[in-house]
């Protein structure tokens, strides 16, 4: 059976369709940005950089143990005017020896590596060991009674290498001091270098993002900075140290008249704006009058009331010039692909960015004019870094390096809601590095 | 002016504008609806922006098949309805399955006079069972049964609701209008 609805319900019904009521102001300040769909590009860039760093932390964590931690170093030593003359010896002299001892190995703590010790044996020191390792070693002498304590010191002491016998006679014997310094290896790496750069833009799907990308050219940028690598293995290398970089973009068409301040003064602390892809230029220089083509400039003058026609005002600009400088801890991970005397070598890695300047200027040659502020640029960032380099060994100790290095930023530049403006930048890193 | 399919792909790549634009869009719209299931500003308030943050978070969900503003639409129903739930469950009243129809009814034409605004008070000052069930039933078009389930309450509840809201409506109307008790033959 048909049932007639009710008209009531039919008026309320179509009177109610289309009707709009506007909401409080202050609804969508309260609501927070969605949260972002990640790109497969950029989960993987994440988890890349997050083995990086992972296995960068591991590196260190493990070649400063085994730095830190090696306890002993065995070897053989004859007192003087003691034929049967094995002591017990701390090469930091903190422990005394006994006389006579009965241990023949004597340990102590060095730089040296374990394995390249061994234990020698009676019949190894006479028979197989060279005199003059044999002989007594050219002690100060002193008055020790039989069973007290001696005095070495470490630099009298000789020490038999085991692990290089051999090799040469030169393996076989060392002196404390030698080993310490490392004589055989040398692991670090302390470096300089300059990485100019160009940097580029993606604008994503974001339609305004691109206007405003497309508006705008990208400064030179530059990353410098002093360097240390360990070298891990003969091919493999970690390389940290901290920078300096600075990227930054030139906005284009945006007229800058300045003598505003003599018409309009205000207690505000900026009075125009200049809406960017990296986020919003506040102009704190309030005596400079701001305009566009491309409704990228804001103001809190009413009205447009500050005419550049009806004032007397001095153009100064016609760009905007934004820097952004970032100190920067790198953390790279480098591998020698050709090891010879003009090398070959690829590296990659992540480095953590903290913002140290913020600045807008227009103006040309050395009559720049301060704008004011960029707000919203992230305080941190994170970039990765990829380079593929040619290294020359000038000298045994010093080696020269020139890579091309494509760099990403990981997060985002700005943290305008939802802006993902993430630069890249191509450029040729060079520098120079000291062995030690 | 930018197409919805363009805003919402916008909102998903996580840009502010975009949900900005669809926010300003639409707004207005909903929080009407967030009135007529609201009761009062306040309340309205809540359920705009609790809706939109789902509307938000659930953006990705949504297929391109159907109407877009109904989706959404149909979002802040359901925040309207669960803060309703949360709110007046516990203090619900004993089923009614005692339906009273009104013998008197005014014809359409006697609205004429009567704006979206008038018509929007007049549910805004229903009691909030009344106003769920008229809302739900009348305006959203959805069955007692249906309306039942949504509010927690029996079939025979919603029409006896529903039979209230109305009687109390047409008072207002009658009110408002200075209609006198006209009878409509059906």
């Amino acid at each position: 059976m048909f049932e007639r609805e009710p008209n009531i319900d039919i008026v309320f019904r179509n009177g109610l369709k289309n009707l709009e009521v506007l909401p409080p102001a202050d609804v969508w300040d309260n609501i927070p940005p969605m949260p972002v769909r990640q790109s497969r590009l950029r989960i993987i860039s994440g988890i890349a950089a997050g083995v990086a760093t992972l296995v960068s932390l591991s590196l260190l964590a493990t070649w400063y143990v085994r730095n830190n931690s090696t306890p002993v170093l065995l070897s053989e030593v004859t007192a003087p005017g003691n034929g049967q003359g094995d002591m017990s010896l701390d090469i930091a002299g903190t422990a005394p020896v006994t006389r006579p001892a009965e241990a023949k190995v004597i340990s102590f703590t060095g730089q040296e590596a374990p394995s390249e010790t061994a234990i020698l044996s009676d019949s190894q020191t006479t028979a197989d060991i060279p005199s003059e390792l044999t002989a007594p070693a050219e002690l100060p002498e002193q008055d020790v009674l039989p069973g007290e304590p001696v005095q070495l010191f470490t630099d009298d002491v000789t020490i038999v290498n085991a692990g290089r016998f051999e090799r040469s006679e030169e393996n076989l014997k060392t002196t404390v001091p030698d080993l310490k310094g490392g004589k055989a290896e040398q692991r670090f790496l302390l470096g300089a270098s300059l990485s100019p750069a160009m940097g580029f833009s993606r604008s994503g799907e974001d339609a305004r993002l691109a206007e405003l990308i497309n508006s705008e050219k990208s400064r030179p940028a530059y990353t410098t900075g002093v360097s240390v690598a360990y070298r891990i293995s003969d091919r493999l290398s970690i390389q940290s140290g901290l920078g300096l970089s600075s990227i930054g973009q030139t906005i284009s068409d945006v007229a800058v008249y300045a003598g505003l301040s003599d018409y309009y003064s205000v207690k505000s602390s900026y009075l125009y704006s200049v809406e960017t892809a990296s986020g919003l230029i506040l102009a704190g220089n309030t005596d400079l009058y701001l305009t566009d083509t491309k409704d990228r400039v804001g103001t809190l003058i009413p009205g447009n009331m500050a005419d550049p026609s009806k004032y007397r005002l001095t153009q100064v600009g016609s760009d905007i010039r934004q820097v952004f400088r970032y100190l920067e801890l790198p953390v790279l991970l480098r591998y020698k692909l050709i090891d010879r005397k003009v090398g070959l070598n690829v590296s990659g890695g992540v480095a953590y960015g903290l913002l140290v300047g913020n600045s807008a200027f227009t103006g040309e040659g050395s009559d720049l004019i301060r704008v004011g502020h960029t707000e919203g640029v992230n305080s941190f960032n994170l970039s990765s870094q990829l380079g593929l380099g040619m290294e020359y060994n000038i000298t045994k100790k010093i080696i020269f390096n020139l890579e091309p290095v494509f760099r990403y930023y990981v997060t985002p530049l700005s943290d305008i809601s939802g802006s993902l403006y993430k630069p890249y930048s191509v450029g040729f890193s060079s520098g120079f590095f000291v062995k030690f | 002016m930018a197409k919805d399919r363009d805003i919402i792909d916008g909102c998903l790549s996580g840009s502010r504008r975009d949900q900005e634009l669809l926010y300003r869009r639409y707004s207005p719209k909903l929080y009407a609806v967030c009135l007529q299931y609201a009761g009062n500003t306040e309340e309205a308030r809540d359920v705009l922006q609790e809706g939109f943050i789902k509307i938000f978070e659930n953006l990705s969900h949504f297929s391109h098949e159907g109407s877009f503003e109904g989706w959404m639409r149909r979002i802040i129903v359901n925040t309207a309805l669960e803060r309703y739930r949360n709110r007046y469950y516990l203090n619900r009243v004993d089923d009614i399955d005692d339906v009273t129809e009104p013998e008197a009814e005014p014809d359409t034409d006697d609205f004429a006079g009567l704006e979206a605004f008038d018509l929007l008070n007049m549910v805004m000052e229903l009691p909030p069972k009344y106003r769920m069930v008229f809302n739900l039933y009348a305006i959203e078009g959805y069955s007692h049964k249906e309306v039942g389930e949504m509010l927690g309450i029996s079939e025979g509840t919603s029409k006896s609701n529903l039979s209230r809201a109305r009687e109390i409506l047409q008072k207002k109307v009658m009110i408002l209008t200075g209609v006198t008790k006209r009878m409509v033959n059906v």
